[in-house]
């Protein structure tokens, strides 16, 4: 018996052991993300956090998943694409902070990273992105002021001979002589747009010239606040011009806000009424040739100007003088002469030479860049980038 | 010389007949050119062709009827390729005036396909303030619109289930004639929620739009009724489409006419110069 | 008193404006959308007057019988059917508004008119498109390239053979007008055109029409189009930094006081 038990002893000592049924350590396809990046979205009206990551060493990720923990506890709160490596989370409260993780998948396998710091979001009370665009209107600013102040020490300011506005004076007179009307279309914007204001500016010199040649003047409007504004401005015009009397109301009307309708209505003002003067100062687009053209068969003199590019190949074809750009700007200050007007005439001019000089500079230094020397400056770009 | 002179002061209506004949004919009578697509169209056919069945295209019709000859055709266009491929339509607008014709498209497109309003494509209408849509789109598409255009609530579409917001959708293709349009979906839709735009303009304002495509910022590019037919020739060689091409049909009249208006410019400069040096 | 009140306005709005736009707390951003929507309804008001002024002027004119009185017969009752239908059937996009006026009358109007413009752009350019100066020769070079360029017939010519009969074209009218500017000048294109052939061998890739237009589009249009709209973008800001601080006070109904 001794020798069975010591027997079964040795066999139990020296059994191997059972097998415990331990898995073998998960072999991982995908590496966790690295660099993981959670900040509070800079230049914002708050609520919102950034989230940036980098793919990990190893493995193909498919899919990742964003998980946010916060007093609500963790949620995953978006799945991206394997090449989106970024979120922006905008279900967040101010000032409440939160961490995120960020796991790759793929396949069956997904691997967390470890939760970033804690972070929260705020509103930005400066958006610093920006701050290119305030330094360029500071220095523009400072060049207005300086030039005001220049005209105002009553300094004689050059401005070259711009024809089409030379040519107002003659073109009331030809009205005049022929006894025919003028017709004023001080363009399709609204009074928000720049130039349906510079419009109206150079519409009261022309109006004051308009009362003193007792001539006839009509303006459609396809605007009703610009209609209420020109209609305001004859009048005042009429007023300086010592021929209150000589004002007619139903001359400053409003046609329609349709497109292609104001442009049908006023090519039947033209050609019933056979004015001697068109003007078409202001924001125009498809219309601005139809306009022009019928003007122009009905042998008109046509001043046109306005800001949109695309039309003034049209104006210049089809009209005798047209204002290109920004001389529909300079256009009241060159008509009235006032030292005011001029000085901001004169600072416009200076600030143009120096986007020159900037656009130059800038592309020089931007091909020096590509030299490992000078790649410092190659931040200039970012510097003039707009968001 | 009397003749030059004559030809200097022709009656203008001369002109509009010449142009009108030769516009009208090529349409009664195709003259059959061809047109073959460019790498810009080419660029904004594999964007669209590369995404998934099942997924959502998202189009905005930011044009008015005056630009329907142009940019019209690059909708229906658009969609065929959409429908032969089994990707949803979703349309919307900026402008309001291209409702009816988004309506339009939505009525007269989808059963050559034999889909459906509601399960396979939607149009969502108009609604002012571009930045304020873009942006509520980005975060949910029925903060903005609740219903569809003829007022049905979106959770009633079947289509708009799996079509919460615009990182849903992988690409948008701004129709636009001018402002507002694709540079809003540039500036809101692509760098924040990192859609794909495409854009399909006018003539005119396509010359605007080639350094965001050279910036690689648009994905494609038509320009015009060029642009159009190219598309058009696209969608049919590639077998989606074998429906009428208005734009490619377009495309017989617009040669003649250029070479019509050269010819005259040729001949106005001839009478011009012989007058020219007779006076002098 | 009168133009003070609408100043000071105009000046506090301008300066709170000019900084919202720097500043993109909530507080800012609300200003903003709240100022959008009160020029919304500040232009609905408008609206009203706007129409007051339509059918005024329609009325006195079929009152007086003006020329075209017809036509305001038309506008007047265009108005009111609008109206009237908008009002009863509301604006919906499948209300008859829409089926009955909008698409059936007024997208085919709009549509002709705008297919006037090719029309009137034959007749433009045959008036106005004329050589008289070296500069306008060279548009009218850059507007055939273009013009030929984008349509499809040009996608078969090559440059080369363009510039071949624009070459016979200017050779032509340098023996009519007997300038010897143009004499040169085309001989020196005939050169380059000779010469051109030579490259061929390295397999330069063979320049079409289109790839010309696109290029005048991109590159010499484009740059041009930039350098006005710096010159538009500062008269933009010169003029609306006058209205801000009352120096241009034409918009108030007339000149400064």
């Amino acid at each position: 018996m001794i020798p069975f038990l010591i027997l079964l002893v040795a066999a139990g000592l020296t059994a191997p052991t059972a097998a415990v049924a331990t898995a073998p350590p998960p072999i991982q396809l995908v590496s966790p993300p690295a660099g993981i990046r959670a900040f509070d979205t800079p230049n914002d009206a708050g609520k919102s956090i950034t989230i940036q990551w980098t793919p990990g060493k190893e493995g193909k990720t498919e899919t990742w998943l964003v998980e946010r923990t916060g007093p609500e506890g963790p949620k995953v709160v978006s799945t991206n694409a394997a090449g989106d490596i970024g979120y922006l989370d905008e279900e967040v409260k101010d000032r409440v902070h939160y961490t995120y993780r960020i796991a790759a998948v793929a396949g069956a396998d997904t691997v967390w990273s470890n939760p970033t710091p804690a972070v929260s979001s705020s509103p930005q009370l400066f958006n610093t992105a920006r701050l290119n665009i305030l330094i360029a209107m500071v220095i523009f600013f400072v060049l207005v002021v300086y030039y005001i102040e220049t005209a105002k020490k009553g300094k004689n300011l050059f401005v070259r001979r711009i024809a089409g506005l030379d040519a107002v004076e003659e073109a009331v007179g030809r009205a005049t002589e022929m006894g025919k009307p003028i017709i004023y279309v001080p363009g399709l914007g609204s009074v928000a747009d720049i130039a349906t204001i510079a419009s109206l500016n150079i519409l009261g010199e022309v109006a004051k010239k308009v009362a003193q040649y007792d001539s006839a003047l009509l303006v459609p409007n396809r605007d009703p606040i610009v209609y209420t504004v020109a209609r305001e401005m004859v009048k005042e015009s009429y007023a300086k011009a010592g021929r209150p009397d000589a004002f007619k109301p139903d001359s400053v009307f409003f046609v329609t806000g349709e497109q292609f309708a104001f442009a049908a209505a006023v090519d039947g003002l033209m050609v019933r009424e056979k004015p001697a003067t068109n003007f078409f100062l202001g924001m125009f687009w498809a219309e601005s040739l139809i306009l022009a053209e019928t003007g122009a068969s009905t042998g008109a003199i046509q001043i046109a100007g306005t800001d949109q590019v695309f039309q003034l190949p049209f104006f210049i074809t089809a009209c005798d003088y047209t204002l290109i750009g920004e001389e529909l700007y300079a256009a009241s200050a060159y008509l009235s002469r006032e030292p005011l007007l001029l000085g901001s005439l004169k600072a416009q001019d200076y600030g143009k030479l120096l986007i020159l000089i900037v656009v130059v500079l800038g592309s020089i230094l931007l091909l020096l860049s590509k030299t490992p020397a000078f790649s410092v400056f190659s931040h200039i770009a970012g510097f003039f980038s707009i968001n | 010389m009397k003749f030059f002179q004559y030809l200097l002061k022709i009656d203008r209506r001369i002109i509009y007949i010449i142009m009108g004949v030769l516009v009208m004919l090529p349409l009664i009578r195709p003259l059959g050119l061809g047109v073959t697509s460019g790498p810009r169209a080419a660029r904004l056919f594999h964007a669209v062709d590369s995404i998934p069945a099942g997924k959502t295209l998202l189009i905005s019709v930011d044009f008015d009827p005056a630009s329907m000859p142009e940019l019209y055709p690059m909708l229906t266009a658009l969609m065929r390729h959409a429908f032969a491929k089994d990707m949803k339509v979703l349309l919307c607008g900026l402008w309001p005036t291209g409702a009816g014709l988004a309506i339009k498209a939505a009525t007269d497109i989808p059963p050559e396909y034999g889909k459906k309003y509601g399960e396979d494509v939607v149009y969502l209408g108009y609604k002012p303030g571009v930045d304020a849509v873009i942006l509520g789109m980005g975060e949910n598409i029925k903060n903005v619109y609740p219903n569809d255009y003829s007022g049905r609530p979106l959770d009633s579409l079947p289509m708009m289930r799996d079509v919460q917001r615009l990182r849903d959708i992988p690409m948008v293709v701004a129709l636009s004639a001018g402002d507002p349009g694709y540079s809003d979906w540039l500036r809101y839709a692509q760098s924040r929620y990192g859609m794909k735009v495409g854009a399909g303009l006018t003539a005119v304002s396509a010359a605007d739009a080639y350094p965001f495509l050279q910036s690689g910022q648009l994905t494609g590019l038509l320009a015009g009724m060029k642009g159009a037919a190219e598309y058009e020739i696209l969608v049919q060689k590639n077998g989606y489409s074998k429906a009428y091409m208005p734009a490619v049909a377009a495309m017989d009249s617009q040669s003649l006419a250029h070479v019509v208006i050269m010819i005259l410019v040729i001949i106005g400069n001839i009478a011009y110069f012989a007058t020219r040096k007779r006076r002098s | 008193m009168k133009r003070n009140i609408p100043l000071a306005i105009c000046l506090g709005m301008g300066i709170l404006m000019m900084v919202q736009f720097f500043v993109p707390h909530p507080i800012s951003v609300g200003f903003y959308d709240l100022t959008t929507k009160w020029v919304r309804i500040v232009s609905a008001f408008a609206v009203v007057l706007g129409v007051g002024s339509f059918v005024m002027y329609h009325s006195e004119k079929l009152r007086r019988r003006r020329a075209g009185w017809l036509y305001s017969i038309v506008a007047l009752v265009a108005a009111a059917v609008s109206t009237v239908v908008g009002l009863a059937w509301g604006v919906k996009q499948t209300g008859p508004l829409q089926s009955y006026i909008f698409t059936p009358l007024l997208v085919p109007l709009n549509s002709s008119m705008f297919a006037i413009l090719a029309f009137y752009m034959a007749s433009a350019a045959y008036r106005a498109f004329r050589a008289r100066t070296r500069e306008s020769a060279l548009l009218l070079v850059a507007a055939f390239v273009v013009m030929i360029g984008m349509v499809p017939i040009g996608a078969h010519v090559p440059f080369f053979w363009f510039l071949v009969v624009m070459a016979v074209a200017l050779l032509v009218a340098g023996f009519v007008t007997r300038s010897k500017a143009l004499l040169i000048g085309t001989g020196a294109l005939v050169v380059g055109l000779l010469v051109w052939p030579a490259f061929w061998k390295f397999k330069v890739p063979r320049l079409m029409l289109p790839d010309t237009a696109e290029w005048v589009l991109s590159v010499p249009n484009m740059a041009a189009k930039r350098a006005i709209t710096f010159g538009v973008a500062l008269g933009g800001i010169a003029t609306a930094l006058k209205v801000i601080l009352g120096i241009e006070r034409g918009w108030l109904g007339g000149g400064k006081q």
